[in-house]
């Protein structure tokens, strides 16, 4: 009897593994229908365009286009209720496009979103994040029409000092590269730092609570904890996302981070717009 | 179950204002919902047994943890009390815990009450701390029923900040159940992750305090077994109701590689299918999950050796005569370096669980002298 039902689970998961990949095949095909049409679109707006521009081969719009867009893009964040403060791209797959994440990033700030984390549970942007910055610089020179710090602005991030606070005030966005170690690792570091104070008679147990971890373990007085976390991939997990600081994040999930469009980060933000949080009330 | 109940104020305070048909009606409310027994008894109807089995031949969760959410909107939605809401979230919980043991999971912990509730007002909260007063009674109760289905109770949280009353009770329901173990519900009361992160790091100075333990041996598997959830393993699967899509400071630490199911049912109508689909769900993700899980470790692993490594390190050149060490001298001194950590560690967490033993039992015996 073991047998049948085994065989039959077997079944049942392989019917849902097809299901999942149709579900995928379908979304990729209307992407790229519905991308062909719109640069089809596109095309037609731009050839006049294009007649005068006679190097032009691609689809990238003018640079018109792009300021319009950002525009578009700023409008769009302040039409929405809320506004994240601060959002976490949670990468759950297994290889990472550079490319799209960038867009994300770029997005998110066009949009308005002041603080932006990246994440991945194998530490690979942490340890290939020059990699990361390159490719957003490009795409905000491509999508945006914008160099180097003229109104965005990255900061990279990594160990809160006051410096970087002054920094950080000058700047619209900020971006954080995240990884596992600053999530468990970080809070078993400062609950050394704080055993070795109560070790050395600086500090009692009795001191200890969660207003003093809390300041050991935010980065720098002003950045908050992420409101909303995007993960992109199939895991439904957090795969270790900074634990302490995600007690009251949204979580909204997206099939993938391949080929993401504006569109779908866009409904996500909507999404967590209608959220209400009554916070134990 | 960030929301409990919404007792009417009018019931506790103005007494002399509310028709007495109300009073009786909201009286025997009250009395039905304190009657409710904690474990429902009843199997499974044959299909449901058919799809457990077949469930059952793949990976199960052997700790799931609920977040109960939207007692107060199924009232809203079906025009009844909150009261009635409530009642219906705890019946839900009894039915769930049956569906669980049909389904071999031997674990379950359920968000019960937030440090956060507290901001309620008065009326609420003292309504709210009789209310499951008169819950854990009724436990005490059931003490055959608990002991025939092997039901082992933990209350997780900060107990100092209930009532005195309640913190007997609770503390006299988890000694009466403590050498249970065919399986284990964990009711987080008082709870918040947060709260319990820094209890655990608390606990971890202590021991420094009292020279059972170094700040060096403070480690991510050391504060794990000084939370309160330390005798369980982490939640395999969280399931939350209601469609709201975050973790309220609920298990933060413990469900950092578990699968996280979001349900838009309401809690009161949560039905065996949606307690199947959350699992199915949890099969799906169960090999990804299990990879992540099995990297950490190493990598966790690899840490403390370095840790170990580095400590040695410093020892030596503290106590050393100058003269280098070959390399097999210095892998016998990390060798006991290692083994004298972890028996300080046994005994650190040996002392832990001996204050926490007290502290319940010193509640029991002042209950049983009132």
């Amino acid at each position: 009897m073991a047998i049948v039902y085994e065989f039959v689970w077997q079944v049942l998961h392989v019917l849902l593994h097809i299901h999942r990949t149709l579900i995928t095949w379908f979304r990729i095909r209307l992407r790229n229908w519905n991308g062909r049409l719109w640069s089809r679109a596109l095309t037609a707006l731009i050839v006049p365009m294009a007649l005068s521009f006679p190097n032009q081969k691609n689809i990238v719009p003018a640079p018109g286009k792009r300021v319009d867009r950002r525009y578009r893009w700023g409008a769009d964040g302040k039409s929405l209720e809320k506004l994240p403060d601060h959002i976490g791209l949670l990468i759950a797959e297994e290889e990472p496009r550079y490319t799209d994440i960038a867009n994300l990033v770029v997005w998110c700030m066009a949009v308005g979103i002041s603080y932006v984390s990246v994440y991945d549970n194998y530490g690979v942007f942490r340890r290939d994040n020059s990699r990361l910055m390159d490719e957003i610089l490009k795409q905000q020179q491509e999508l945006l029409d914008l160099e180097g710090s003229k109104q965005l602005c990255v900061e990279f991030l990594n160990n809160g000092t006051d410096k970087q606070d002054q920094q950080v005030l000058s700047c619209q966005s900020v971006l954080k590269v995240l990884s596992p170690d600053d999530g468990k690792l970080r809070i078993v570091q400062a609950a050394q730092q704080l055993c070795r104070a109560v070790e050395q008679r600086d500090k009692t147990s009795k001191d200890i609570n969660v207003t003093v971890l809390d300041s050991l373990l935010r980065e720098s007085k002003s950045t908050p904890d992420p409101d909303l976390v995007l993960k992109f991939g199939p895991v439904e997990s957090t795969l270790g996302f900074l634990p302490w600081h995600i007690r009251l994040t949204e979580f909204i999930s997206l099939p993938s981070h391949v080929g993401v469009s504006y569109e779908d980060l866009f409904s996500a933000l909507q999404r967590y717009a209608s959220c209400e949080q009554r916070l134990g009330k | 179950m960030a929301e409990w109940s919404k007792i009417p104020p009018n019931v506790f305070s103005e007494k002399g204002s509310v028709p007495l048909s109300l009073q009786v009606e909201v009286l025997k409310g009250v009395s039905e919902f304190f009657n409710m027994s904690w474990i429902r008894e009843g199997e499974l109807n044959l299909i449901e047994k058919l799809s457990a089995n077949i469930l059952k031949a793949g990976p199960m969760p052997k700790h799931v943890a609920f977040i109960m959410d939207g007692n107060r909107r199924y009232a809203r939605k079906r025009h009844v009390e909150r009261q009635e809401g409530h009642t219906q979230g705890f019946d839900k919980l009894a039915e769930t815990l049956r569906w669980c043991l049909n389904l071999s999971i031997h674990e379950v912990t359920v968000y019960a009450f937030s440090i956060e509730n507290f901001k309620r007002s008065k009326d609420e909260v003292d309504g709210l701390m009789e209310l499951a007063k008169q819950k854990f009674i009724r436990l005490l109760q059931e003490q055959e029923n608990l002991e025939k289905h092997g039901v082992c109770i933990r209350v997780l949280g900060d107990l100092t900040l209930l009532p005195l009353d309640l913190q007997q009770h609770i503390a006299r329901a988890v000694v009466a159940t403590r050498t249970h173990n065919k399986c284990f519900l964990n009711v987080c009361f008082a709870y918040t992750s947060r709260h319990e992160i820094a209890n655990a790091v608390r606990e971890m100075a202590w021991g420094v305090e009292q020279g059972l333990i170094k700040s060096s041996d403070v480690s991510e598997a050391l504060l794990g077994h000084c939370l309160y959830s330390s005798n369980s393993p982490n939640p395999d699967l969280l399931i939350r109701t209601s469609g709201e899509v975050r973790l309220s400071d609920f298990l933060l630490w413990q469900t950092s590689h578990s699968c996280l199911v979001f349900q838009s049912v309401l809690w009161p109508e949560y039905s065996f299918w949606n307690l199947c689909d959350a699992i199915l769900q949890y099969q799906l993700n169960h090999r990804p999950l299990q990879k992540a899980r099995d990297q950490h470790r190493e990598e966790q692993a690899l840490q403390q050796h370095e840790a170990d490594r580095a400590c040695v390190a410093d020892l030596l050149q503290h106590h050393g005569n100058g003269k280098p060490l070959d390399a097999q001298r210095r892998q016998e001194a990390l060798l006991n370096y290692t083994a004298s950590r972890e028996e300080r560690v046994q005994d650190f967490l040996g002392a832990l669980q001996h204050k926490r033993d007290s502290f319940l039992t010193d509640l029991t015996s002042q209950a049983a002298l009132a």
